[in-house]
Formats: structure tokens, C-alpha cells, sequence
């Protein structure tokens, strides 16, 4: 399991989303990628019953295609502490039983799926996120397989995003991956987490972080009162644009 | 004073009802007179139940019995107490009377005297009484002198090992084979590899009987001890007494198709040569025991050797017809033919021999204990894993996939690894790439050696890793150059897998061969010919000449029929003299050396070229004739030559 890091693709006015992934799709197999398949990866939500006093918890259940025999969850008690966990297939049959105190949001599901292309030593897989049904947007997931460590290779994954996707990529790391200040035990620490070893969690929860993002925006969407259609992410998710 | 009370006692009125008339008033029978009740009380006298008096109370219960319905039977009951009682008394008085009258008259001694009764006279004869005795005697002494003789024969057996008995004989067989007692009385045992995990569908059950004796010592005498139940038929010999030497008194008998001899020969074979050979035999492993247990256990040693080699030879048979390889598996009898390398194949022959000659066959040259080895674990791998399932962790999960699969959830392994796991090799797979491998090996261990022995100038070490796995091995080669290790060294590693090679060069470079011998023979080559030229750069910087250029992959000249040819040009430290090497591969390395002076000797100043000091610009380059030059090796004979062409002018 290599170094993964998620990019959206911001949509052109006008265009549809399957035009995008075609016309990306098109331009790997030009470069020479070969296409291998099919992913997916999906987000279920389940809300704990409100209660007095504490606030509601949120349990994130993700599934991502290139480890059919894992689950991941994510849970997010309101005051932003997450806690990650990997499991097998079989924690879906637990959740199930769980409806007393977590319900599930059918609405919320969010899903990303799409074509995967190897190409060398990368694995890059064009996603389309969709909402119950409702297209998102455009996801783009790269994956450097012989590189553990984000610092030794973000270089060449940023150039090879620059290469294909033509767009201009930030030089500094994706949000994901920023120092982070933390206090433990020892005081203010920072975390550099692009130094760390890279392991699958970091993915899921990059996409957590992604769909997070999809869902506010179509929260903010429905506030303005607009239509849910073809999302201009140009103002809210602007981590590619310089 | 009138203040008591009058208190009248009575008895309550217990009298039998006799009758109850229409009205309620009750008749009742009135009590018993007082004549009455003493009747009662004499007729429960018990004269100490004299038979005649039982006999008078049968009467009198017949009797009653017979007259219960007429009404004179009250009556009668009433008199017939006093009747009893009457004639008891009477019976009493007439015996008294007889007894006084019979005493009296023998106090007279007239008519009847009394006289004490003689005891019986002992009248047995002392021949009888000692005849008796005798006989009790003689038994007790058969007594004592059966257990002297068990006591001996006991004593005898501690001191004399030799005496096999069936028992001892039995014990040390059910202490390295399993047995069992069935209802019939005989003695199945099972030498099958059963409870090691084995699915061999072919029994391995023998039958133990005891030994019958040949040269019979005839005693088939009813001596019952016969030791322990065995089949009644079986004749009893004295197992008492001691056996003849080199035979036992256990004998087994094991099924027709396990007898004899088997083993499975492995040969490599390259167009009807035999290249290795490998023999695969259970004997000869394991502590030795035949010595001390005789016979029989050589013989189920055997037997199981013979199943081992059936089922090895059954289960790589079905292996080979199901695989499908490029150039298929033969299956030919008792022959598996596979195809390891072009023009190499190897034969796997099941060899059984049913007749027991004591003389092995003539030993194979070239016994490879490594491809037997391998066979007998991967076919005790199978059983092991038969056997042995991990346990799932937590105990509800389902059992069956290995530990590593259990685990692949919560670690989040990703499709290629998931894929890994699910791939299996059979045993002939394994023993194909194994045997590629040894071959491999082999060859690659030829051509390096060849090359050590027939180029002497840089020297090529090769170093060998001890450990390896039974389908890589590596080596180092290092090349040098006798007497200038400290100039340089190439070296470079060789992975030796089962079909291809893998060399790692010290610059990073990787390059893939194939199984052809002479592609590596070709890279040592071109490696020696790099070699020789960046030693001779070291060495020119070490002489103080400068080196002008130089370049691994030179292409001027004729086209190299390999690789590619090196070069490099040196000046001296004063200018005045040039060196020029070319070292191409031809196949063999050929080296060509040309020098030049600097102010040149023909030079003449012409109309075009006026000047004096355009001879600096260096002469022609001549030939030198290496070959002729003293010195043991290239970099010998280039320092030599170096040395002599660096001069003190200025």
C-alpha cells in the first residue's frame, strides 16, 4: 500500500461529469496507463439518538474496494476527536444491530466510483462522487506504490497530477497532511504527518474528509435555497486552486 | 356436707352390635360372662405348640371351616377350649404317669436296666490313614514344586537374554507401532500414516501372530500355560523353554501390495544423459532399532516405506495429469515425466520390488539428497496441514483460513496481497521448480568456474551464500586484478532462480538472463572489459599520468560481436608522451595499446604549416606490441609501460 492522495477536480462550466472522467480516461490511456478494473468506495452514516447533555456522535462506516476484506470506521464525537478503526466484513452485521442507538441516515450516503488505471508504479483512479444518485463531482485518487513516506515522493506525485490533469496543484501538502499542533503529554507538539509511514486508514480518512466536504457544500446549497444539480466547487473546495 | 357430686364411672358400651332393626334401636350382642372370658383366656394357652396340638388346631380350623354356616358352630367353639385344655392336661398326665412307671421299674433292675451307649470304635486300618496322608502330602508338594519352577524359569529369563518371549516381543512392538485387540483374538496393527494427517485411500493394516516353531521341540503337551489368548488355533509351543537364536516368537504378516521393497528414483535427465540422480528411501532415517527387535520390525519398516512411496507416487501421478503445463506431463506406469528446461527432463519412477534380495541395487552416481529430502516434506507438509487447522480467533469465526487470512481484515491488506494468498503449489510444481533450480545452479556454478579457470588475468572470485532457498540461490562475483586489489574491484550479484537469472551490478543496474549459459559468459565478459579499463584509470592517477578520457561504450571501428568496446586515453605528467587503449571483446579480450610523443619527431615545416611549434600538437599514434611487453597482467604491464615512458625533463 503506497502513499494516496486525493485531488478534486474542479468541473468546467458546462461540461458533464462523465464528459470529465471520459476525457481524463482518454488521456491516461494515451499516456499508456492500462485500465484495471473497477473501485469503489462508499460512506454510511449513522447518527446517535440525541440525548441531554452530550452532544450527537456520528460513526462514519467506509468501505474502500482496494481492501474488499476491511471495513473502516471513523467515529466523531462533536468535539472533533475522531477515533479510526479497521475491521473485517463482518463489523456491517454489528452496525445492524446498533439501530437502538445509532441511526442510520440513508440520505447521507455518499459513494465514489469510477475506472482504475495502472501506469508504472501508480495506480490512478478517476471517481465520480455521487449522493443518492445526485452526481457531486469529480475525484481523483493517485497512488504511488513503492513510497511509504509522503515527504520523498510528494514531489513526483504533484508533478505527474500536473502532468495529466493540467492543473495547477499547490506545492504545499494537501490539508490532509499538514502540521498539526497537538498537546499531549509532553507539551505542544506538532505532528508532521507527512513524515509518518503512510498506512490505508490515511485514505479513508482523506476521503471522510473529502465527502465531509460534498455534504456541506450541498447543505449549503440547499440553505441558499438552490437547486442540487452539476456543483461548482470553486468556492468551497478550493484545495487545488492556487 | 352434700357439696360433692356423685361421679359415676362406667365403661363405655363397647358390646358388638348384633343388629340394628328398622327402627335404629341396636341389639347388642350382650358382654361376655365372666365363664365366658376365662374360656377365652384358656384357649389362647400355647401348650409350646406340640405337633399334636398343631394337628388338634388343624382339626379345629377345618373343622371350623366345614361347619361356618350352621349356627351349633357357637356352641361349639365355646366348649371346645375346655375340651382342648381337658385333653392337653390329660396327654401330660398319662406321659408323667409313663415316665414315673418306666422309672420306677428300672430303679428295680428286674425288667429293665439302663445302660450308658458305647461310642463307635475307630476301626480304619494305619495302611489307610498313612495312605491318605500321603496323598494330601504329595499334593501340597505339587503345589510348592510348580511355583519353584516358575520362581526358576523367572531367575533364568533375567539372566539369560536370549530367551524371546512372546510378550517382551509383544511390548516392544506396541512401543513403535500402534496395535489393537479385535473380537476374534487377533492382533490388527495399522502402519499407515492415518494419524499423521494422511488421506491415502489404501489400508496399511497388518495381522500379528506368534511365531511357530520349525524345528519343533514336539511338546504340544496340554501344559496350559499358554501365555495369553491369541487365536485358539495356533499351535502352543513351549514358550518356556528358550528359542533358537535369530528368530522371534512374534511374527507378522502384512498385506500382499505392501511387501517388498520401494523406493522413488528422481533422475534429471539431458538427451538420454543422466544428469542427477535422487533416490527416495525412509530407511536409513531414524535411531536403529532392528538390532535389538528382530525381524519384524525390518519388515514393517518396509511396508511403510512401500506406502509412503505408492502415495507420493499417487498423489504426484494425479498432480501431473491435472497441471497444465506448456509442454505437457507425461504419466507412463510408473513413470512421471516433466519437462524442466528445453532438452532437460526429469523422470520421477515409482521402483517396487517384490522379491527379497538382501544386495541394494548399485548405487546411482550423483545421489541428490536435497530433491529426496524435498519430496518427503512437501508430502509431509500435505499431511501436517490436513491435520493441523489454526485456530480462529475469535472462536466463532470460521475455521479453515489460515492465520494470515484471519488477520487480512483488520490489517486492510490490499488486493495483491488478498490474491497471494490464494494461490496454492502442488507438489510437483514444487519439486519441477526446485529441480529447475538445482539445474540452474549447476550450470551457473559451470560457467563461472570455466571462466575462473581460462581467464588468468583479472581474477574472478565468486562467492556462494550458504543459506539459500530450496528455489534462489545467490552469488558474488568479484573481479580483481593479482597484486592491484586496492585500484578496484567489479563486482556484482547473480540471483539464481529456477528459470532466469538476475544480476545486480555495483552501479545499480539490473539486468535479466535467461537460462542460456552463454548470456552470462557474455556479461562476465563485458563486466572484465569495464573492469580492466577503470582499474587502469586508477592506476594512471595513481602513476601520476592524467587521464585525457575515457569511455565504457567506444563506437568506432568494426561493429564488437559483443558488447561493446572500452577505451581510454592517458598523457604523462610531463605531456611528452600519450597513451591510447582500446579493450574490446572478441570473444576474448583483446587489448590494443598505442603511444605517442608529443613534440613530434617527423615534423617538417611545410608551406602550409610554417611554424616550429605545431610539432606540439603530437605525432602519430604506433602500435605497441603488448603481448611482448613484461609483466603478469594488463595493469602489470600498463604500469610497466607507464614507468617507462615517464621522464624526468621538464
Amino acid at each position: 500500500m503506497g502513499v494516496t492522495v486525493l485531488q478534486p477536480y474542479p468541473m468546467p462550466e458546462g461540461k458533464s461529469g462523465a464528459y470529465i472522467i471520459d476525457h481524463l480516461g482518454k488521456r491516461l490511456l494515451s499516456l499508456g496507463a492500462t485500465h484495471a478494473g473497477q473501485f469503489l468506495v462508499d460512506c454510511e452514516t449513522f447518527i446517535s439518538t440525541p440525548q441531554h447533555g452530550t452532544p450527537t456522535r456520528a460513526v462514519h462506516v467506509l468501505h474502500n474496494s482496494e481492501c474488499p476484506a476491511s471495513t473502516f470506521s471513523i467515529i466523531d464525537n462533536g468535539t472533533g476527536k475522531q477515533v479510526a478503526l479497521v475491521a473485517d466484513n463482518i463489523f456491517d452485521l454489528l452496525m445492524l444491530k446498533m439501530t437502538n442507538t445509532f441511526t442510520s441516515k440513508k440520505q447521507t450516503k455518499i459513494e465514489s466510483r469510477g475506472a482504475r488505471f495502472e501506469y508504472g508504479d501508480f495506480v490512478i483512479k478517476l471517481g465520480s462522487v455521487t449522493m443518492m444518485e445526485h452526481f457531486k463531482g469529480v475525484l481523483v485518487e493517485i497512488e504511488y506504490k513503492p513510497c511509504i513516506t509522503l515527504s520523498y515522493c510528494w514531489e513526483m506525485i504533484r508533478e505527474m497530477l500536473q502532468g495529466f490533469l493540467s492543473i495547477n496543484v499547490g506545492k504545499e501538502y494537501p490539508s490532509y497532511f499538514t502540521t498539526q499542533t497537538i498537546m499531549n503529554a509532553m507539551g505542544q507538539q506538532q505532528l508532521h504527518k507527512q513524515n509518518d509511514i503512510y498506512e490505508p486508514m490515511d485514505t479513508i480518512k482523506q476521503y471522510l474528509e473529502q465527502f465531509t466536504n460534498y455534504r456541506k457544500h450541498v447543505q449549503m446549497h440547499s440553505a441558499m435555497g438552490g437547486t442540487v444539480g452539476p456543483v461548482m466547487m470553486n468556492t468551497v473546495v478550493g484545495m487545488g486552486r492556487p | 356436707m352434700s357439696n360433692s357430686v356423685n361421679i359415676s364411672v362406667e365403661t363405655t358400651c363397647e358390646n358388638q352390635i348384633r343388629e340394628i332393626a328398622y327402627d335404629g334401636t341396636e341389639l347388642y350382642q350382650p358382654p361376655p360372662t365372666l365363664s365366658e372370658s376365662l374360656a377365652k383366656c384358656a384357649a389362647r394357652i400355647d401348650f409350646s405348640k406340640t405337633s399334636l396340638e398343631d394337628l388338634k388346631k388343624e382339626e379345629k380350623s377345618a373343622a371350623a371351616a366345614e361347619e361356618d354356616a350352621k349356627d351349633a358352630n357357637i356352641f361349639q367353639e365355646s366348649l371346645w377350649p375346655w375340651d382342648a385344655v381337658r385333653n392337653k392336661l390329660k396327654d401330660a398326665y398319662t406321659e408323667i404317669c409313663v415316665l414315673s412307671d418306666v422309672i420306677s421299674i428300672a430303679k428295680d433292675k428286674r425288667y429293665l436296666v439302663l445302660d450308658p451307649l458305647l461310642e463307635d470304635s475307630d476301626d480304619t486300618k494305619p495302611i489307610v490313614q498313612v495312605y491318605t496322608r500321603k496323598k494330601a502330602i504329595s499334593q501340597a508338594a505339587q503345589v510348592l514344586l510348580s511355583g519353584a519352577e516358575r520362581l526358576r524359569n523367572a531367575h533364568s529369563e533375567l539372566r539369560n537374554p536370549n530367551v524371546k518371549d512372546f510378550h517382551i516381543e509383544l511390548l516392544r512392538l506396541r512401543q513403535n507401532w500402534r496395535l489393537k485387540k479385535v473380537s476374534n483374538g487377533a492382533i490388527i496393527g495399522d502402519l499407515s500414516y492415518r494419524t499423521a494427517g494422511s488421506k491415502f485411500g489404501m489400508s496399511g493394516t497388518f495381522e500379528v501372530a506368534k511365531a511357530e516353531d520349525v524345528l519343533d521341540e514336539e511338546t504340544t503337551t496340554s501344559n496350559a500355560n499358554s501365555s495369553g489368548g491369541n487365536t485358539p488355533n495356533t499351535q502352543i509351543s513351549t514358550n518356556n523353554g528358550i528359542q533358537p537364536n535369530g528368530s522371534s516368537s512374534l511374527r507378522v504378516i502384512v498385506p500382499a501390495e505392501l511387501q517388498g521393497v520401494a523406493y522413488i528414483k528422481v533422475i534429471t535427465q539431458k538427451d538420454q544423459e543422466d544428469l542427477c540422480t535422487a533416490q527416495v528411501n525412509l530407511m536409513g532415517h531414524g535411531p536403529n532399532i532392528t538390532a535389538q527387535v528382530g525381524v519384524w520390525q525390518k519388515t514393517l519398516e518396509f511396508a511403510q516405506n512401500v506406502l509412503f512411496c505408492k502415495e507420493l507416487f499417487a498423489q504426484l501421478a494425479r498432480e501431473a495429469i491435472q497441471l497444465q503445463a506448456p509442454i505437457p506431463h507425461v504419466v507412463i506406469g510408473n513413470q512421471i515425466r516433466a519437462t524442466l528446461l528445453p532438452n532437460i527432463q526429469l523422470i520421477i519412477s515409482l521402483c517396487h520390488s517384490t522379491s527379497f534380495d538382501s544386495n541394494q541395487p548399485a548405487p546411482i552416481n550423483d545421489h541428490d539428497h536435497v530433491l529426496e529430502h524435498s519430496l518427503h516434506q512437501l508430502l509431509r507438509e500435505v499431511h501436517y496441514k490436513n491435520s493441523h487447522h489454526p485456530f480462529p480467533h475469535p472462536a466463532s469465526a470460521p475455521l479453515g483460513p489460515s492465520k494470515k487470512r484471519m488477520i487480512a481484515g483488520p490489517t486492510a491488506a490490499d488486493r495483491d496481497s488478498l490474491l497471494e494468498m490464494t494461490k496454492t503449489q502442488t507438489i510437483l510444481e514444487q519439486i519441477i521448480a526446485q529441480a529447475q533450480h538445482i539445474f540452474m545452479r549447476k550450470r551457473t556454478q559451470y560457467v563461472l568456474d570455466t571462466l575462473a579457470r581460462d581467464v588468468k588475468d583479472p581474477q574472478i572470485v565468486s562467492h556462494w551464500n550458504a543459506m539459500n532457498s530450496p528455489t534462489m540461490s545467490c552469488v558474488k562475483i568479484n573481479i580483481v586484478t593479482h597484486g592491484y586489489d586496492a585500484f578496484g574491484r567489479t563486482s556484482l550479484v547473480i540471483h539464481v532462480k529456477e528459470r532466469s537469472l538476475k544480476c545486480i551490478c555495483r552501479d545499480g543496474r539490473v539486468m535479466r538472463l535467461s537460462y542460456e549459459p552463454q548470456e552470462l559468459r557474455d556479461l562476465i565478459l563485458c563486466q572484465i572489459n569495464s573492469h580492466q579499463i577503470s582499474c587502469l584509470v586508477s592506476l594512471a592517477r595513481c602513476m601520476a599520468w592524467t587521464v585525457l578520457s575515457n569511455s565504457n561504450h567506444l563506437g568506432i571501428g568494426k561493429v564488437e560481436p559483443l558488447g561493446n568496446a572500452s577505451s581510454c586515453l592517458l598523457a604523462s605528467p610531463n605531456s611528452d608522451r600519450m597513451i591510447a587503449v582500446q579493450i574490446r571483446c572478441d570473444p576474448q579480450i583483446d587489448v590494443k595499446v598505442y603511444i605517442a610523443r608529443s613534440p613530434r619527431q617527423d615534423f617538417f615545416p611545410t608551406p602550409l604549416v610554417p611554424e616550429k611549434f605545431w610539432e606540439n600538437l603530437g605525432g602519430n599514434f604506433k602500435e605497441v606490441r603488448f603481448d611482448k611487453i613484461e609483466g603478469k597482467s594488463f595493469l602489470n604491464k600498463m604500469e610497466f609501460l607507464m614507468a617507462s615512458l615517464t621522464s624526468n625533463t621538464a
